[in-house]
């Protein structure tokens, strides 16, 4: 059974790996952000902002941007 | 009832009423034509029959082989008429009405050859009229009184068919072959109306008589038990059981079931507050008279003795209930939820509404949510089945629905049917769909598994596109890539309607070679042949329409998918139109409902965001709070936050979360984390389990409201008795409210609808005055489209330009491996409903008491496995036993199961795989290993035990009350 933090994580991945064709990372990255920002809890965005902050050892380059740019939203 | 002629109407058709039959099918040609019958001049459009003219002018012809659902027959020739200059006396109902011809309906020829017509059937037909079940609704009858018959010259010494024996195999009614009149209609139903013939004539002349099948019994055959017959049959032969035990019902209510996203209207036939019979309503515009056998038979659950009926609390589940009143039940709800929230903060509370439970119901319980709970974590079963739709048709054309009809169907010229088994889901539109493939539609399925569909009798033109479960977006992008490489685009359609920067991106994405139907040929296990000729069949079509279901959207790409569907419709210019569009088949009767009213905890009713300022305005200005602008959890989310210790109660309204929700031991783990969890329902089940208040719901027989069909239909429920546990599921939220502090003052749900047209754009025009004088209304129904839209994206889009959307393949990580070589997918069966709660409690259970797993020979050959043997199925979630059953229906690789019935475990084996962009679980592909087992399951063994202790505790509950009224 996944902790919270590792499903997040999991669907983080999905979105990005459904949002990249012919996207850049930086492109890819804002797609995500504002999916995470439009149909994440509040709670949800919060605790993937905390782990990026905290470790984020198991954030992709992509993901990290995408948090980095969630919480500048 | 008095039916008033009105010679001022040019076409008699617009005066036509429900309740009457007219004989035959009415004409839908725009060429009108006038004729003399009886010395009135009629006029009516060409090709209509002359005992249909004659019926819309209330000059009533006798007849017993005809009925208006039914193409005419002539085999009775009570209808006889004369006409002028021909000769002879000819069958009104197979005599097309002519312009400037003069009929006589009545004459003392007519008269006698009627009578001697009646005679011969009298003859042979039992004269125990007083006793007879159809008694006081027999046409054999009326007609025997409406030509006059005194007497019966022949005797009954003869040859006679008064001693053929009974059929009682059927639950739910009677076949009597001594009643039979053999006018064919039972079995004219059988084949034009539900399309499946299961019935026949059998033999010659006198010796001819109905069979079903091979001289089965009904049971055995292939009758889907739809009723189809019964509703058809002029005599006693076809009864309902119920009509026989308790007699004719003396008033009827037209209401909507409360099964399938069909919405079929049923004319509910009671005595006092009893329910004899469901009759599908011939004015239903989503049935237009026809039903199946879960909405016509399997309302016994209404009455069920497993109803709970009284409020019920304690603090903890392993605790007996206790029943108390409801001011008792509400007061520790309100104080369990605000202490949750005092002690763990405003966001550890939740809801969930029911997509069964009617608009103005699931609209309350959101607003209690938001406005009451102070959050937004509300969600909806629509999230383990259609919210990828929502997603998908959102983003691509601006509305989360479908786009047309259901009768629109009849005008479509290719029918692509992907991941949906509407003969099973959805029967009533199956059996239309049947219809417009008997009349030589192309039919193209995409589905892992052979569905019933592919079986149609006189059946034309099919392609099977047998794909390998969890490959849709790549076989989509198949299907795009040729018709894109074939230049078979719309390209002016294209160009007008949709936005040409994302149709360039998409254009060049789907050209790529990856995606043409040989480079995907190894993924989806599809020969590219076939692939390329379904694309050519969809393109080239006059019209063609996307239906799709579960098999859709329930997969880790699921949004995907739905935009790859919207795609192709926009690429080939199949919107806007009759014939045509996108249709998602909703499961639940109200899940369209449940969507539209705000359930999601991103959306506001009507799909507004929580984020726009504009719309959350409106909303806080009407409630008088102040909304959170940030969407709450999801039901998924929600799990995961509970075994985190941070979500901590939960309301949920007619929704069994603990069976239908996929890995059932981690929602169990979830729910036994709550401290807080009231469940409202109809029946103890799997939730309520675990629950802390037991409050009692309602059935749709008990309340007033609507339901929104899949076809975006608001059709009205009406209440025909009194709920058993004296509120309907409105009312119940209402006060749950007020004792939260938040003030819901409702008196009729018709108040509540005014609100919901209040707030939300797309049913400013919707009224409870309006749907009594339409029947029903499609959204949206607002200034620009006052009487509704039958089909949508006419003109254009809501979001202006239709949105190209790049779907890439992206498969799912569940695949199989040595350990799990098989992959799994689930879904339903015809006589029982989604968890079954209701149709186990019914005589359905005569077709489907258990959940089987379906395996392809080739897989059972392997592991040694014969029909009937104990299996153990196994994933990275869980393990379960069922039995086998060995089905060609199956690829090899592939194996199936439904989910009927609880203790069959079949979500104990799903995963928490879910849709990239909603969560919708991905219940379709499961990675499992399959043995040979002598057991239960260890989750089975504990599950019966679990069961056996909350049953306990339920009857002790009751039968302490019990004790407390003996003493009193």
């Amino acid at each position: 059974m996944r902790t919270q933090r590792e499903q997040l994580l999991v669907m983080l991945n999905q979105i990005i790996d459904n949002n990249s064709y012919d996207r850049s990372p930086e492109q890819t990255a804002d797609a995500t952000a504002t999916h995470l920002q439009k149909f994440w809890a509040r709670s949800m965005k919060q605790q993937i902002i905390a782990y990026m902050d905290e470790d984020g050892s198991e954030l992709c380059e992509t993901g990290r941007l995408a948090v980095q740019k969630l919480q500048s939203i | 009832m008095i039916e008033i002629f009105d010679p001022k109407s040019q076409n008699l058709e617009l005066n036509v009423v429900p309740d009457k039959d007219y004989g035959t099918p009415a004409s839908q040609s725009e060429q009108m034509i006038s004729l003399d019958i009886d010395g009135y001049e009629i006029t009516v459009p060409q090709g209509t029959s002359v005992m249909r003219a004659a019926a819309l002018a209330d000059i009533n012809i006798p007849k017993l082989c005809a009925s208006d659902n039914l193409e005419s027959y002539g085999s009775c020739r009570l209808c006889a008429v004369e006409i002028e200059g021909r000769r002879g006396m000819p069958a009104s109902c197979t005599t097309p009405a002519e312009s400037g011809m003069k009929v006589r309906t009545q004459s003392g020829k007519l008269a006698k050859l009627r009578r001697n017509i009646m005679e011969l059937y009298i003859s042979d037909h039992p004269l125990d009229c007083l006793t007879c079940p159809a008694n006081g609704d027999c046409e054999l009858q009326d007609m025997a009184g409406a030509v006059g018959l005194r007497e019966v010259r022949y005797g009954f010494s003869g040859d006679n068919h008064l001693d053929a024996e009974k059929d009682t195999s059927n639950p739910y009614f009677t076949f009597d072959a001594s009643k039979c009149i053999v006018c064919s209609r039972c079995v004219r139903a059988c084949g034009e109306v539900q399309g499946t013939f299961a019935l026949t004539v059998d033999n010659r002349g006198f010796k001819s008589t109905i069979s079903a099948g091979q001289k089965e019994n009904f049971l055995d055959s292939d009758c889907v038990s739809c009723g189809a017959c019964v509703q058809a049959c002029p005599t006693a032969t076809l009864i309902e059981n119920n009509v026989i035990e308790q007699g004719q019902p003396d008033h009827s209510v037209v209401t909507t079931c409360a099964y399938c996203g069909v919405g079929c209207s049923f004319k509910a036939e009671m005595k006092g507050e009893e329910v004899i019979r469901m009759v599908p309503y011939k004015g239903g515009k989503a049935n237009m008279g026809h039903s199946c056998v879960k909405g016509r038979f399997a309302f016994g659950y209404a009455t069920h003795k497993d109803r709970i009926t009284e409020p019920m609390i304690r603090d903890s589940i392993d605790q007996p209930w206790k029943k108390v009143s409801w001011e008792e039940a509400i007061e520790f709800s309100a104080r369990r939820l605000q202490e949750t929230q005092t002690k763990y903060g405003r966001e550890s509370i939740g809801g969930i509404t029911s997509s069964r439970c009617t608009n103005e119901e699931t609209y309350l319980v959101q607003k209690l949510i938001r406005a009451a709970f102070g959050n937004n974590n509300t969600d909806t079963c629509a999230r383990v089945c259609h919210s990828p739709t929502g997603y998908g048709l959102k983003v691509t054309m601006g509305e989360a629905a479908g786009t047309q009809t259901f009768e629109s169907v009849l005008q479509s010229d290719t029918v692509l049917v992907m991941g949906a088994n509407p003969t099973d889901a959805h029967p009533v539109f199956g059996s239309l769909l049947r219809k417009r493939l008997r009349q030589g539609a192309k039919l193209i399925v995409i589905d892992p598994r052979s569905i019933d569909l592919l079986k149609t009798p006189h059946l034309g033109n099919a392609v099977h596109l047998q794909l390998r479960p969890g490959t849709n977006v790549a076989m989509i992008n198949a299907l795009a890539h040729v018709i894109v490489s074939e230049g078979l685009e719309d390209a002016d359609f294209i160009s007008k309607r949709c936005d040409d920067d994302n149709y360039q991106r998409w254009r060049a994405f789907i050209q790529q070679p990856e995606n043409s139907p040989e480079a995907v040929e190894e993924v989806t296990g599809v020969a590219a042949s076939d692939i390329r000729k379904a694309a050519l069949w969809f393109a080239e079509a006059g019209n063609s329409a996307i239906y799709y279901g579960l098999g859709v959207t329930e997969h880790s790409q699921g949004s995907t998918t739905v935009m790859g569907i919207a795609n192709l419709a926009m690429a080939t210019g199949n919107i806007g139109r009759e014939g045509v569009g996108v249709n998602p088949l909703r499961g639940q009767n109200n899940v369209q409902g449940s969507c539209d009213m705000g359930s999601f905890p991103h959306d506001l009713p009507g799909y507004q965001h929580v984020a726009d300022d504009i719309a959350r305005a409106r909303f806080e200005a009407r409630w008088g709070v102040t909304l959170d602008h940030e969407p709450g959890l999801r039901i998924p989310n929600m799990f995961d936050s509970a075994l985190a210790g941070e979500f901590k109660g939960m309301y949920v309204q007619g929704e069994d979360i603990a069976q239908s929700d996929p890995n059932t031991q981690h929602v169990e783990a979830a729910l036994e984390a709550l401290d807080i969890l009231i469940v409202q329902d109809i029946f103890l089940n799997e939730t309520a389990k675990f629950a802390h208040v037991l409050l009692p719901g309602s059935t749709f027989l008990e309340k007033d409201g609507t339901f929104t069909n899949a076809e975006r239909r608001i059709n009205r429920v009406r209440k025909v008795m009194t709920p058993l546990g004296g509120k309907q599921d409105w009312e119940v939220t209402v006060m749950l409210s007020n004792a939260l502090g938040y003030p819901m003052d409702y008196k009729h749900p018709s108040e509540i609808m005014d609100e919901i047209a209040e707030l939300t754009p797309t049913f400013t025009g919707v009224s409870y005055q309006k749907l009594e004088e339409m029947g029903s209304i499609q959204w949206p129904c607002n200034e620009e489209f006052p009487d509704g839209s039958p089909t949508m994206h006419v003109e254009d889009f809501p979001i202006g330009e239709g949105q190209f959307a790049v779907t890439q393949y992206v498969p799912t990580s569940e695949k199989s491996t040595s350990r799990f070589p098989l992959l799994l997918t689930t879904g339903r069966i015809l006589s029982q409903y989604n968890v079954g709660a209701q149709t186990r409690r019914t005589a359905n259970q005569a077709w489907h008491d258990e959940d089987i797993l379906e395996i392809h020979p080739a897989d059972a050959e392997l592991r040694g496995i014969s029909d009937g043997d104990w299996l153990g199925i196994r994933s990275r979630a869980g393990d379960t036993v069922m039995r086998a059953s060995i089905s060609e229906r199956m690829q090899p690789g592939v194996v199936y199961t439904t989910f009927h019935h609880p203790g069959s475990g079949a979500n104990v084996i799903t995963t928490d795989s879910s849709d990239w962009a909603t969560n919708c679980p991905e219940y379709k592909v499961t990675a499992v290993q399959v043995e040979k087992v002598s057991q239960p399951s260890q989750w089975q063994q504990n599950f019966r035990r679990f069961e056996d202790e909350q049953l306990e505790h339920l009857r002790k509950g009751r039968e302490e009350q019990a004790q407390a009224i003996r003493v009193r």
